[in-house]
């Protein structure tokens, strides 16, 4: 089984965000974004490498949308009107409600700049009907083998991350996000899961963004500044998002300073012209941010002459715009037209914001999530590649980052499911650890890659790998128990010993043999076979201090290692060239099984040892 | 129905039938019910022992279980019973795991023995298959005798199980051992680390947290048992370790790891710099660390561990942070100023938890001296001052007083950060003048050198802000001390003053170079005569809006007539006592508040230290200091009585005493105040009355100790006094006068005056106000000097006992009027009293000094070897009411003594 990610956008580069990704058979388009620096064809995703007949409603089980920005739903009303997609659509309600204000704001852009009309406001309203909203963290059953859901992103208000699971495959596709927090946004929050592939965006692949608190504190002292000295200070904003972050940092600040200055805002209700040379401080929001026209800049003429008064710009402006012009360089004058020219005094200050993580955000939900493969999109080439051999060397990652049109393979997860016997189920439950230390560890570990587990003491509990897979015949595979194996196969259990016999000569065996006379022989035999037992028991304390040594009176037993004193002439396990002297010596047979190979072969070591007459 | 229930059992159980359902409901019954009586519960008890030995119905034991651990929680003389069934072998050596569990944890609730389970069955328990029962051993492990070597194999062995709450609990049971337990083996150390480093990877939010803590107990121990030159990076790989859970997604885990991390002593510098910054320093690039054999962690794990926690989405988290810089604040200075730029940022966060809590830290990192603070951090560090929050400003203060600032810019921000939080706060900063340290000399010491700098260098005196010189200006005594080789006192407030107008002016104008060698010589120079000249009045007077509030007050003061006549007297002391005058009515709104140890403090090393300072020797100060000083007892005194009467202050028998001792001791300084100066104006004994009339009412207000007819006496004898006063002149009393006598009208009409009205005088007493006092002219202090030449304890007078004895006196009267009747009081001890009259008739001297020797007679001579005399000068209060009639021809009304008393000593005459 494998995952096909067929990147039609954002791969390599910023804009038209589009990813389709077949898993076990379902087809899901994650985002369908535009491109806002082309106007021709490349501007949407090349939606034929998907079908060739146009029959997409088959070749797709459903559209994930990720949040409202135009680059990742952009071609959304193209897709589902003009091309006829007619299958379901997920986002969240926040996108949901926000998207067709955008794509409406577009489409009057596009037809005011003469360009020729892709859709129209009727293609937006049927396609919004497509929509199915969901919650975040809401399980959606898209259909019997798909399910998605969504976590919270923080970038702009509704963005959401998408886990898709079909099987036993599961991926996360991010959109954008943001790993720390402001003041309307938290960071993105999701679970640890069992992933195949993270597919994540990487604008910021090789950027350490610093805190957003010296920005925030250079804002606020500008402001105040120019406050306290009775001056007015302009923000135009546009962005969804910047008026709210810059509202709440103001509102909490005048909150806390005890202020009583104004801050209004043009764009809620219809803002009263006269307070705009009203005397005294204020603060007021005014739409559009770049100062292209509008109230922002009417209220800009009127502001721009006093040196008193400041006008706070966003971080990017387009060129052309008077608040490019601000921005580059500070201009005495600028000319409106040709008859209006704009006496500029006021004080400039520039806010930037950036919704999205940076490179360490980036390998930190990487390496939380620990996905078996990652893709990086949205991103510059270079970038992505320097951030591509991280998450390879740093975290071991198997990562990719596609170009546009290009299609990922990675494998997935399959699983066989298998029944489980009643015991083993049952041994299951009860608790199986044990502990290892360093002397019982075998010395190969210690080389090993996995060398973390080879510390002194490490546990382990393998309840679970103590079982049998058993798969018979035209049946479903089954788990059982050691126990119930014999059982099921219907056959005996089979026992691997090891045996071995050898020689023992000892001085004070032999004197007793000749003194004593033959008709005792037996009954003597019998008391010397004790004896030496118990010698042997003796010394085999002394020397293996922690063993459990049984004297069984014939035989002595340690674990599984029996000895005995071997009566038959021709023994089985006897080496045949130690029995020529066969009259001076005991011949002494031992048995053990394979576990206490280790520990027989010790004991043997030492019986030996202990009769220097044996040859 | 007990009768019923009991024989229903019999039955069953006498045929050997185990208990149905019903009966065992039925049994509970009876158990709960309250007057169940004990013979039936006993009975039951029986009952239940037998059935239990009738059968092993699981179903039936848990009843049983239930009855039994009800029975003993309600009736407790009966629990050794219960105790023991439930020790017995059918519940607690039962097959099943879950009631043997059961029954253990009820025994364990009913008794507090933990001798019911030994290790071996401890284990088979926790090893059999009920999950519950293993998490409630696990978590009750300490409650049992175990031997801790059997407890660590058991919950290093349940770390690994599959469920995640058991993991939880034998994480959590390995900490609590570790804190308790004496380990030493490092091979179990190292194994227990490991396994909680593994953990911090698990699945589960719990699971983690509970590692969190697991690697920072464990991690100790691995520091402990590490040899002396790996300990350091023992402990600085843990330190990593821990940073790289502050990036967890699950906000338990993130402030369980800034506390872990907050609680790490030792860490090197280069570990703790880098969790201030994002960016990989290169001093930890490559670097590896090996806690264990085999075990690595690179450095750059803890890249940027603290900002993110700063930067966290939950206050929480963000305060934890705060909270565990502070620590490490103190090994280096270097990571203090780095830090310190992060927590200034902390300044702006909207939780005031965690501002709190980041100033806390920097007033940590101020105590231990590393705190530098830079010009960038101005702007958000005094904008706290402004905060809404009290707490808040007063933590910024409290760190103000500690820093230490480079420049003299930063000093000069931070004081008028300081004024603008007196301006906007003005009531609300009762710690001002306390705990903020403006008396203090350090601040004095800086206001005079922000004030001698630009006299020293010749420069625009407008690099300094008016608001310090006006600020100065209330500080003058000191810091004329402090320029006294430069400058004279009167020149320097010319200059403050000046200065603190306006911040244009410049030396130049000034013309202080040409001052300056006049000023040794003789005192009024052309300085002071164009300050107070007539061009410059108008200014004063205008009150224009650019003129500091502050400051209008000091000099306007309450009448223009008064204001008028200093100016052109040129008389700087007076100007000053004012200022003194004026700092006692702002304290008094802090006595009102009730921090009246914090005035008194600041009255008595403000206000005193500063008259002291005062010169005497131009003639006329002399009594205006003399007032002052006298004023000021009197404020203090009425400031401690009035600590009495905060009604929070419960009084008890021994405030009784000390409130009447109080209240005497002001009665006599106001008895001074009012009998010991003259050439006081009217509006200015009217003040003094004023006073008298609050401490009558003070006495009024306190049923205890009052004795209510004379104090209305005397209270309606003020009254009258004030009456005449105002008949005299255009005086008009404070409306609290005004109150006080529509009072006593009321009190006079309505019953005869015979009953105590004590909240009624306490409401009145609230209304009081302290007003600034206003010294016009210049009083004269009537006071004494006594002295027998030559006579010491060595030197003795010569008597004969029972005869008496002559005491030559040298006697100096200052300011003593012929009207004045004056006493010598003489006393032995405390058993005898002789006055005598002074005839100053007989003295034939000015006024202003009369010095004289007086023979006095002392007629009561004891029959002893020797003997001490106590002598002093009194004169009688004209003004009081006559309501003392002594024998022995004494004085008819109360005295107030011109001298501190004399003492001298006879000896009997051996010559005879």
């Amino acid at each position: 089984m494998a995952i096909d990610s067929l990147v039609l956008g954002a791969g390599q580069e910023v804009g038209k965000s589009c990813v389709v990704v077949s898993i076990n058979g379902k087809r899901i388009m994650f985002d369908c974004g535009m491109h806002m620096g082309y106007t021709d064809s490349r501007r949407y995703p090349d939606f034929s490498l998907i079908s060739n007949t146009g029959d997409f409603d088959n070749a797709l089980t459903c559209v994930v949308v990720t949040h409202f920005h135009l680059d990742h739903i952009g071609a959304l009303p193209y897709f589902t009107e003009v091309c006829g997609y007619k299958g379901p659509i997920y986002m969240t309600y926040p996108t949901k409600a926000l998207a067709p204000l955008m794509l409406e704001d577009y489409r009057k852009n596009m037809d005011r700049r003469g360009e020729d009309e892709q859709f129209t406001s009727d293609h937006i309203t049927e396609c919004m009907k497509k929509v199915i909203p969901v919650d975040l963290k809401q399980t959606v059953q898209v259909d019997k083998d798909l399910q998605i859901r969504a976590y919270y992103a923080g970038h702009v208000i509704g963005a959401a991350m998408f886990y898709a699971k079909v099987g036993d495959a599961a991926m996360v596709y991010t959109g954008d996000y943001n790993m720390t927090p402001d003041r309307h946004l938290g960071a993105a929050q999701i679970d640890r899961l069992q992933l195949d592939l993270v597919i994540t965006e990487s604008t910021y692949a090789t950027t350490i963004r610093d805190s957003r608190y010296g920005r925030e504190r250079e804002f606020l002292k500008a402001v105040h500044t120019c406050i306290a000295a009775g001056g007015k200070v302009l923000i135009p904003t546009f962005a969804l998002g910047r008026a709210q972050e810059l509202c709440i940092l103001l509102e909490d600040y005048w909150e806390r300073m005890n202020l009583k200055v104004p801050i209004y805002f043009s764009a809620v209700r219809n803002f009263d012209r006269s307070l705009i040379n009203a005397p005294g401080p204020c603060v007021l929001f005014a739409t559009p941010g770049m100062i292209v026209g509008g109230f922002s800049l009417e209220v800009f003429m009127q502001w721009a002459p006093s040196e008193m008064n400041l006008v706070t710009l966003p971080g990017y402006c387009v060129a052309g715009t008077i608040g490019h012009k601000l921005m580059s360089g500070k201009p005495t004058k600028i000319d409106l037209d040709k008859d209006t020219q704009i006496d500029v005094r006021c004080q400039i200050h520039q806010l930037s914001f950036s919704p999205h993580t940076d490179a360490k955000g980036i390998m930190d939900l990487v390496k939380f999530l620990s996905p078996k493969h990652a893709i990086l999109v949205h991103g510059e080439k270079p970038k992505m590649a320097t951030l591509k051999e991280r998450i390879q060397s740093e975290l071991g990652i198997p990562c990719y980052c596609p170009a546009n049109n290009e299609t990922v393979t990675v494998p997935s997860t399959h699983y066989v499911k298998a029944d489980a016997s009643e015991t083993f189920i049952r041994s299951c439950l009860n608790p199986n650890f044990k502990f290892s230390t360093y002397s019982s560890v075998d010395k190969s570990y210690l080389d090993s890659k996995y060398s973390k587990a080879a510390s002194g003491l490490q546990v382990s509990d393998e309840r679970v790998a103590e079982g049998i897979l058993v798969v018979e015949k035209g049946k479903k595979a089954k788990v059982i128990h050691q126990d119930e194996l014999l059982l099921m196969l219907g056959d005996k259990k089979h026992e691997v010993q090891f045996a071995y016999c050898f020689p023992m000569h000892t001085e004070r065996l032999q004197k007793t043999r000749t003194e004593e006379l033959p008709s005792a022989d037996t009954l003597l035999c019998d008391l010397d076979k004790c004896t030496l037992i118990n010698q042997l028991s003796m010394k085999l304390s002394n020397e293996l201090s922690d063993a459990n040594i049984l004297d069984l009176g014939e035989q002595l037993q340690v674990e599984s290692f029996r000895v005995s004193i071997c009566s038959k002439n021709s023994c089985p396990h006897r080496l045949s060239h130690s029995v020529h002297n066969d009259s001076e010596s005991v011949f002494l047979c031992c048995h053990w099984s394979l576990r206490d190979e280790k520990l027989a072969w010790k004991i043997i070591s030492i019986m030996k040892s202990s009769s220097p007459h044996t040859t | 129905m007990e009768q019923h229930v009991m024989n229903s059992i019999e039955q069953s159980l006498n045929n050997n039938q185990p208990l149905s359902s019903q009966t065992l409901a039925s049994l509970r019954s009876l158990i709960i019910n309250p007057t169940t009586s004990d013979s039936s519960l006993s009975s039951l008890l029986d009952a239940l022992t037998r059935s239990l030995r009738l059968t092993r119905d699981s179903v039936f034991l848990h009843h049983c279980l239930k009855l039994l651990t009800d029975l003993s929680a309600r009736r407790p003389h009966l629990s050794p019973f219960a105790v023991d069934l439930l020790r017995s072998d059918s519940l607690f050596s039962s097959a099943s795991p879950r009631l043997v569990g059961e029954s253990l944890s009820a025994l364990l609730s009913l008794t507090s023995s933990q001798n019911d389970i030994d290790a071996a069955r401890f284990v088979s328990l926790c090893l059999g298959p009920s999950v519950p029962v293993r998490l409630w051993l696990l978590k009750n492990a300490e409650k049992f005798a175990i031997r801790e070597s059997v407890l660590l194999a058991v919950f290093l062995g349940f770390t690994r199980d599959p469920f995640p709450y058991v993991r939880k609990a034998a994480v959590d049971g390995l900490v609590k051992l570790c804190k308790n337990g004496d380990f030493n083996d490092r091979d179990v150390i190292e194994g227990c680390y490991c396994r909680a480093v593994e953990l911090l990877r698990d699945a589960e939010d719990n699971v983690r947290s509970a590692a969190v803590r697991a690697v920072y107990d464990w991690g100790k121990l691995l520091v402990i048992s590490s040899e002396e030159r790996n300990k350091q990076d023992s402990s600085d790989a843990v330190f990593i370790q821990l940073c790289c859970m502050v990036r967890d997604m699950s906000m338990e885990v993130r402030l369980e790891a800034f506390e872990a991390l907050g609680k790490i002593g030792l860490v090197s510098e280069d570990i703790l710099l880098q969790t201030l910054f994002k960016k990989v320093l290169g001093i930890n690039k490559d670097k590896i660390y090996k806690p264990i054999k085999v075990f690595e962690i690179s450095a750059s794990a803890a890249a940027g561990a603290f900002v993110h926690g700063l930067e966290d989405e939950f206050s929480e988290v963000r305060m934890s942070a705060c909270y565990s810089l502070h620590t490490f604040t103190v090994f280096s200075s270097q990571f203090a100023g780095e830090a310190l730029n992060l927590l200034m940022d902390m300044l702006n966060d909207d939780s005031k938890i965690v501002r709190l809590q980041a100033l806390n830290t920097m007033h940590h990192m101020a105590t231990c001296n590393h705190l530098k603070v830079e010009e960038i951090h101005m702007h958000s560090f005094l904008s706290t001052l402004f905060d809404s929050c009290s707490v808040i400003r007063s933590a910024t203060r409290k760190i103000l007083k500690l820093a230490k600032l480079m420049k003299l810019e930063l000093f000069k921000l931070c004081i008028d950060g300081l004024l603008g939080n007196l301006e906007t706060y003005p009531q609300l900063e009762p710690a001002f003048g306390g705990k903020l340290g403006f008396d203090s000399t350090r601040v004095a010491a800086f206001l005079v050198l922000a004030i001698s700098a630009p006299l020293s260098n010749e420069s625009d005196v407008c690099g300094v802000p008016s608001r310090i010189f006006s600020y100065a200006v209330t500080w003058l005594g000191r810091i004329s001390y402090a320029l006294s080789d430069v400058m004279n006192r009167e020149t320097l407030l010319a200059y403050l003053s000046k200065c603190s107008r306006s911040s244009t002016i410049s030396l130049a104008d000034f013309k202080i170079k040409e001052a300056l060698p006049t000023v040794k010589g003789d005192m009024p120079s052309h300085l002071c005569s164009e300050v107070g000249s007539p061009v410059s009045m108008p200014l004063w007077q205008k009150g224009v809006e650019t003129f500091d509030h502050h400051h209008q007050k000091l000099f306007l003061g309450k009448s223009g007539t008064h204001l008028e006549y200093g100016l052109r007297e040129c008389d700087e002391l007076r100007q000053s006592v004012n200022l003194v005058f004026r700092k006692v009515k702002d304290l008094w709104s802090l006595v009102q508040l009730g921090c009246t140890n914090e005035a008194l403090k600041a009255i008595s090393r403000a206000c005193k230290e500063e008259v002291a300072s005062f010169t005497t020797d131009s003639p006329g100060s002399a009594g205006a200091v003399a007032f002052t000083l006298q004023y000021l007892r009197v404020i203090k005194l009425l400031a401690a009585v009035w600590e009495h009467l905060m009604p929070t202050k419960k009084l008890n028998c021994y405030g009784v005493g000390k409130l009447e001792l109080l209240l005497g001791k002001l009665d006599r300084r106001l008895r001074e105040i009012r009998n010991k100066f003259i050439g006081l104006s009217k509006a200015e004994e009217l003040q003094i009355l004023e006073l008298i009339v609050v401490a009558c009412l003070l006495r009024l207000s306190k049923i205890e100790i009052c004795c209510y007819d004379t104090a209305m006496k005397k209270l309606s004898s003020i009254i009258s006094h004030v009456e005449i006063l105002r008949k005299g002149g255009p005086i008009e009393p404070s409306h609290f006068i005004i109150e006080v006598k529509k009072l006593l009208n009321d009190i006079g009409s309505s019953s005869g005056g015979s009953t105590c009205k004590p909240l009624l005088f306490k409401k009145l007493i609230d209304s009081f106000s302290l007003h600034q006092f206003v010294l016009g002219g210049s009083p004269r202090h009537i006071n004494a000097e006594l002295e027998v030449p030559g006579n010491d304890s060595e030197n003795p007078l010569p008597f004969i006992p029972g005869i008496p004895a002559s005491i030559p006196l040298a006697i100096t009267l200052y300011n003593v009027l012929s009207e004045h009747r004056l006493w010598l009081r003489i006393s032995m001890g405390e058993e005898s009293t002789q006055f005598v009259f002074l005839d100053l008739n007989l003295i034939r001297s000015s006024d202003e000094v009369r010095e004289f020797t007086f023979v006095a007679p002392f007629y009561l001579t004891p029959k002893a070897i020797s003997f001490a005399l106590r002598v002093s000068i009194g004169i009688e209060c004209l003004q009081e009411n006559v309501h003392q009639v002594k024998a022995f021809g004494g004085p008819k009304r109360e005295l107030a003594y011109l001298c501190p008393e004399e003492e001298i000593f006879l000896c009997k005459s051996t010559k005879w």
